[in-house]
């Protein structure tokens, strides 16, 4: 058995700002070890984008502790949190995940520079980085000029740029047409392989889903099925 | 690179940006020139009153202020002003006999002033020659002519060489009256004024008096330069120390509050506009922080923290004030150095502003330092109302802005 990355237990969260309370996650337990890709599928408002929040602490859950490489982020305050996020975990959201009146160099130069990465090593990152989303030529790019299979695969590059331990993205492939998104996973399977980067990301696109080598299944805030699974 | 984040950043809604650098720009511009304006009508007012009237130093007897006789006179006053004359700071000095009496005419009464001038000295003092609208000054050579304003001869109902009867007492309390012809008539910019001064030759009115024509009531110094006012009134007042020696703020402390009331002007004025300029801010800078906020969410995620999205906020306000500041303070400098030298002509209104002692065109001009107190004043609530919205960003929660891609 490999280490442990995440751990969460007895996670719940209710969302009691609106009119009715939403319980968008029940008691899920979830373990996570070190160098998996697990994809996290369910219908829409089954509770993934709340369970991704919880393991990247950009959200505290109503009840549950969540491990992350150890760590009890759950009871980090903010400002440690911050720093916890921007030295363990890369995200990768839907959309809107690039700085768009920078350039690819630039989105990705400036998290390696909140990291006090020097100035020199900062340029020899980025230009790896992009060699490993294979979009080098793009890289004085602003991303509307970038299509969206493109951003993605910066917003992945500027994930990475931190050396995280786990990348997790929130439906990164929703808003790409089938190629771009099995690229896109391919360029994902290539770093879990290569550099033992473990992947958590959210889908309900079938294509995506056969390329998980384990598949969890939330419905109505709970974990459903948890099935491990040989990628096409 | 976050300056450089929020400089590019404000140039993603250039209009809004526009915008507001165009409402600095006109606030700025509007409070220099209000500003401008108003101390223009002041500065018109003061100078008007000092050129014309008080001078810059009046010596009197002691108790000539309180008692206004003109028994209490000031001894050798023509050998003083000959020293004084000397000096290269003066512009001119002169010695009055000054007398409150009546005049007559055929119908009417009046209270007056009499000054007793002496024609040339007065030329670059009170003026009276550029003033006149009828008659030539002190040409005839008789010592009994008299020069009134207008608005008495009205109320006298009397004309150019009117017959005139003047009424007062004497240096040794006795009533004397003495007969004098309108020489001229005079309007001046301070129309009160033109009410009840009237004036004729020193050597007439001292003849009446009892006085010596080396005596005086009154000696009055125009500098060249106000600035010399404060050594050269020390020097005056070692000259004459039995004397009462005061410069105009002394005589006319009301002219002195004016200044001092203009600097509380310069706050009210500009905290008005600005406070507009306020509004503007908030609303604009709060429209892009809502319109970002799945950027921001974004930002707070990759892990910039609170302070870091705060000071981008401000840095963006501080940018397009900077850009907003320097061409609202050249617009309102170059305004002012126009109109400053062609002046603004105010005819319509200066019937009302005449009577009060104002000229009918204004010069506008103001201090340096109010340009700069105007701009930090600027610069200084833009900042502020840039803490609003960017405190509203902070208000952000990541997970809650994401959800909203
Ligand atoms: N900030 C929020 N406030 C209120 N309800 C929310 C909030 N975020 C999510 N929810 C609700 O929680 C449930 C789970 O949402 P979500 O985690 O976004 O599901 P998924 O990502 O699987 O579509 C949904 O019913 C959703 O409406
Ligand atoms: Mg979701």
């Amino acid at each position: 058995m490999g280490k442990t990355i995440i751990d969460a237990h007895n996670v719940s969260k209710t969302y009691k700002e609106t009119a009715v309370p939403v319980r968008a996650l029940q008691d899920v337990h979830l373990h996570i070890e070190e160098g998996e890709f697990v994809a996290l599928v369910g219908p829409s408002g089954s509770g993934k984008s709340t369970l991704l929040n919880m393991i990247g602490g950009l959200d505290e859950p109503t009840s549950g502790t969540v491990y992350v490489d150890g760590v009890e982020i759950t009871k980090l305050p903010e400002n440690k949190l911050i720093d916890f996020r921007l030295q363990n975990i890369g995200f990768v959201f839907q959309s809107f995940n690039l700085i768009p009146v920078l350039t690819s160099r630039e989105n990705i130069g400036f998290v390696l520079q909140l990291q006090k990465v020097s100035k020199k090593d900062r340029e020899k990152r980025v230009l790896e980085l992009l060699r490993e989303v294979d979009l080098e030529e793009k890289i004085d790019s602003r991303p509307g000029e970038l299509s969206g299979g493109q951003q993605q695969r910066v917003a992945v590059a500027r994930a990475l740029a931190s050396k995280p331990k786990i990348i997790l993205a929130d439906e990164p492939t929703a808003n790409l047409d089938s190629k771009s998104a099995s690229n896109l996973l391919d360029i994902m399977a290539k770093l879990n392989k290569e550099e033992k980067i473990t992947f958590l990301f959210s889908t309900h696109d079938q294509r995506v889903i056969e390329k998980a080598r384990r598949v969890i299944t939330l419905v109505d805030g709970k974990v459903d099925s948890d099935v491990n699974q040989k990628p096409t | 690179m976050l300056v450089q984040i929020a400089w590019r950043n404000i140039w993603r809604n250039k209009t809004r940006s526009f915008v507001v650098i165009g409402s600095i720009v006109v606030g700025l511009w509007a409070s220099i020139f209000i500003l401008a304006f108003a101390w223009g009508l002041y500065k018109n007012n003061i100078d008007e009153s000092v050129n014309r009237h008080l001078s810059h130093i009046q010596v009197h007897h002691p108790e000539f202020t309180d008692q206004q006789e003109s028994k209490y006179a000031i001894q050798n006053a023509d050998s003083i002003l000959s020293v004084l004359k000397i000096d290269d700071r003066v512009q001119s000095a002169s010695m009055r006999t000054i007398v409150k009496g009546m005049i007559t005419s055929p119908t009417t009464v009046s209270g007056v002033t009499i000054y007793g001038i002496s024609p040339n000295a007065e030329i670059k003092q009170i003026g009276l020659n550029q003033n006149l609208i009828q008659g030539d000054y002190f040409t005839s050579g008789k010592d009994n002519e008299i020069f009134i304003g207008e608005k008495l001869a009205k109320k006298l109902k009397i004309k150019l060489r009117s017959k005139v009867v003047l009424t007062f007492t004497d240096i040794g309390s006795s009533i004397v009256s003495g007969a004098f012809r309108v020489g001229g008539i005079y309007r001046s910019k301070n129309l009160s004024l033109d009410e009840v001064n009237v004036y004729v030759q020193k050597q007439s009115l001292d003849n009446l008096l009892g006085l010596q024509h080396s005596e005086s009531n009154e000696l009055a110094i125009l500098l060249k330069d106000e600035s010399a006012l404060d050594s050269y009134i020390t020097y005056v007042r070692q000259l004459m120390p039995n004397q009462k020696v005061e410069d105009w703020k002394d005589l006319a402390p009301d002219l002195e509050l004016v200044i001092e009331s203009f600097n509380l002007y310069t706050y009210i004025i500009s905290g008005i506009i600005l406070l507009a300029l306020t509004f503007g801010i908030v609303n604009t800078m709060l429209m892009s922080v809502l319109e970002r906020i799945r950027e921001l969410g974004m930002l707070m995620a990759i892990g910039l923290n609170k302070r870091k999205i705060f000071f981008m906020i401000m840095l963006e306000t501080l940018f397009l004030t900077l850009l907003g500041c320097p061409v609202g303070l050249l617009v309102g400098w170059l305004s002012v150095l126009v109109l400053g030298t062609f002046g603004i002509n105010i005819a319509i209104f200066s019937e009302g502003l005449a009577s009060y002692g104002f000229s009918s065109i204004i010069y506008p001009a103001l201090d340096g330092q109010i340009y700069w107190i105007v701009a930090i004043m600027c610069l200084i609530t833009a900042l502020l109302s840039a803490i609003y919205p960017a405190y509203r960003a902070l208000q952000l929660n990541p997970a809650e802005s994401i959800r909203k891609i």
